[in-house]
């Protein structure tokens, strides 16, 4: 075990060092690439990534994938807009949003879980479902804004008392640490480990798979519509497919940061470093001056190189 | 028998269902004479659904999300960089392109899934975006038109390529590798021990789906009848939703090419039904879901059926 957890943390230091050295590359290469302005743009929008890879990070411990988050990260967005543009309080707004969202994720968590279905296919189909009967209710074109609280706690030129960074960035060190406790001191964090390490010993030793998955889906629906709402004050109105560049780099963002599909292994911290390098890539490479087609084909090349230097899997010959 | 039967029972109800609703709806489009033209229409959408089935048979996280990029790079490089670009028209040099640019990214990907050992969905991903960013390079707007031939394949000659595909599948199913690849599917550690060269099949299940996508690619140049760079990478998961509808598990092992096509036909129809409707695409969308989680409920339901009494 002591083992195991030495190899992970060398995974999660080297990618943060990764991510380091990606900045000072930056920094040499582009003029004002570390100016406070820019450090805090980054810090922004690496934040909004790691609240909608909470839930993917949660997901592939268990030994699952959520495929939903885009779709729900639209609906929030969307659902959130509009509620909030037809004069509802957003107290009220955010108990609607995130009620629903809790049973959306309930619901792709049971379904995979209960009847041993692959969790992508469940979070597809359900997320296709939700992103449709959002469509209808908007007729394609949502209206509404998000209330100035929201743009303000998560705008880039925001100050948190006397920090120069929005309220966002301290909120989600708080996050992390919470999320931190929950996975190694809470018996909820000790089953999910077990169940992603072992489904099939993990019941002799009390856990149930059932609610374990059912809970862990909600979680993880419930921080896409955070991210969803988040982003409606980031970019300040409503738009559906505002979630679909986060389908993917979530996933990236938790295995390069450490974790396994096959589950049992990752951390938020992990998280938190695959998505500061995803973030770093992505600025670098739009400094440079890529076209959007040639940022996005080094992207790839990019998650390909990390993940193959230090993402990679045992020879399935040593489970023999 | 009735095991194939069985695991394709939901789609073929569906499929008999969906096609008696669109016989009656719109009995021009379906006339006989028009059949090859519907079958150019569902073929790009069968040949990616095909294209994603080996890599999933194959077991252990196998999956290839770079089949809809696949596609779009095969119809970019086909028509802008031979066609219009070398002047090269046959589709003894065409075709073989395609199959090749598909066979090498397939070889990529088992590559870094099978060699380098990248989790399959991470290591396609990789391939999904790069892919997907020399496409744009190479065809930064649709060009065309494709070669006459190609266009007639979406046409009378539609049954050409998904007849050839058959068949050279049935040949395949009559081989050991078939039957290795079914076994590491569903167990890859007593394949293993059983002296199957379980990295091996696993590769060449990788190659096999980026034949079948480069033919999928041509598939879909010959309906749209040019070059599109934005239109390919759309197929992915729709693909792999008509894998799933066909009762091919994502676990591995079990299902096969017939179910996907199901599968694929399935969803085509549905689509064809609801644009016959004027239905809005946003209920479209709805419908595409609930029919694929229904399928999958259905098919686990039936499975822990059968495991509870054993025929």
């Amino acid at each position: 075990m002591t083992l195991r957890r030495d190899a992970m943390s060398i995974r999660i230091l080297g990618a943060f060092g990764v991510a380091l050295a990606l900045h000072a590359i930056g920094t040499a290469l582009i003029p004002g690439y570390s100016a406070p302005f820019a450090i805090r743009a980054m810090l922004v929008i690496a934040a909004l990534l790691a609240v909608a890879s909470v839930g993917q990070t949660l997901v592939v411990i268990l030994g699952g994938i959520d495929l939903s988050i885009p779709f729900v990260i639209g609906f929030a967005n969307v659902v959130a807009a509009q509620l909030y543009g037809q004069g509802w309080h957003f107290a009220l707004v955010c108990v609607v949003v995130f009620g629903l969202a809790g049973l959306i994720g309930a619901l792709n968590g049971a379904l995979s879980r209960g009847l041993n279905i692959h969790p992508l296919i469940v979070t597809l189909g359900v997320g296709m479902i939700v992103q449709g009967l959002v469509l209808i209710w908007t007729k394609g074109f949502p209206s509404g804004s998000a209330p100035k609280a929201v743009s303000a706690f998560v705008s880039i030129g925001g100050h948190f008392g006397p920090l120069p960074v929005p309220a966002l960035i301290p909120a989600l060190v708080v996050l992390t640490l919470l999320i931190l406790l929950v996975l190694e001191r809470t018996p909820y964090g000790r089953q999910l480990y077990a169940l992603g390490a072992n489904p099939g010993a993990a019941p002799y030793a009390l856990i149930r798979p059932l609610r374990i998955w059912t809970v862990t889906f909600a979680i993880s629906a419930l921080f896409a519509a955070l991210a969803g709402v988040l982003l409606l004050g980031f970019t300040g109105s409503a738009y559906g497919d505002v979630g679909q560049p986060y389908l993917f780099q979530t996933i990236a963002a938790v295995v390069v940061g450490g974790a396994a599909l096959v589950g049992g292994r990752g951390s938020f911290v992990g998280t938190l470093a695959g998505v500061l390098v995803l973030t770093e890539i992505n600025t670098l490479l739009i400094g440079l001056n890529f076209a959007p087609a040639s940022v996005q084909a080094a992207f790839g090349a990019i998650i390909l190189l990390l993940v193959s230097l230090y993402g990679r899997e045992r020879h399935f010959r040593t489970t023999v | 028998m009735t095991r194939i039967l069985g695991r394709n029972g939901f789609a073929l109800a569906i499929l008999a269902v969906l096609l008696a609703a669109n016989l009656m709806m719109n009995p021009a489009r379906f006339h006989p004479a028009a059949w090859g033209t519907l079958l150019g229409m569902a073929a790009p959408l069968i040949g990616a659904a095909l294209a994603s089935t080996p890599v999933i048979l194959a077991g252990r996280g196998g999956i290839d999300i770079s089949v809809g990029p696949v596609m779009g790079l095969v119809g970019a490089v086909v028509i802008k960089l031979l066609f219009l670009g070398a002047g090269i028209s046959s589709p003894f040099l065409l075709w073989p392109a395609a199959l090749a640019i598909g066979a090498a990214i397939g070889a990529f990907n088992g590559f870094m899934a099978v060699v380098v050992r990248v989790q399959p969905i991470v290591a396609t991903l990789g391939t999904y975006l790069i892919l997907g960013g020399v496409t744009l390079t190479i065809l930064p707007a649709p060009v065309g038109p494709a070669p006459d031939w190609l266009k007639a394949m979406a046409g009378g000659w539609s049954f050409l390529p998904l007849g050839l595909i058959a068949l050279s599948w049935c040949a395949l199913t009559r081989l050991p590798f078939h039957g290795q690849l079914m076994a590491v599917g569903s167990d890859d550690r007593a394949a293993y021990t059983a002296g199957v060269n379980v990295s091996l099949v696993r590769f060449l299940a990788y190659v096999l789906t980026g034949l079948l996508a480069g033919a999928a690619g041509m598939m879909l140049t010959a309906l749209i009848g040019s070059a599109d760079p934005k239109v390919g990478a759309n197929y992915t998961l729709i693909a792999i939703a008509a894998v799933a509808l066909g009762g091919v598990s994502l676990a591995g092992g079990r299902g096969g090419l017939l179910g996907a096509a199901i599968g694929a036909i399935d969803i085509f129809l549905l689509q064809s039904l609801l644009t016959t409707l004027n239905v809005s695409t946003y209920v479209l969308q709805v419908a595409y879901g609930a029919i694929l989680v229904t399928a999958v409920v259905l098919i686990a339901l039936q499975d822990r059926h059968a495991e509870r009494s054993p025929a």
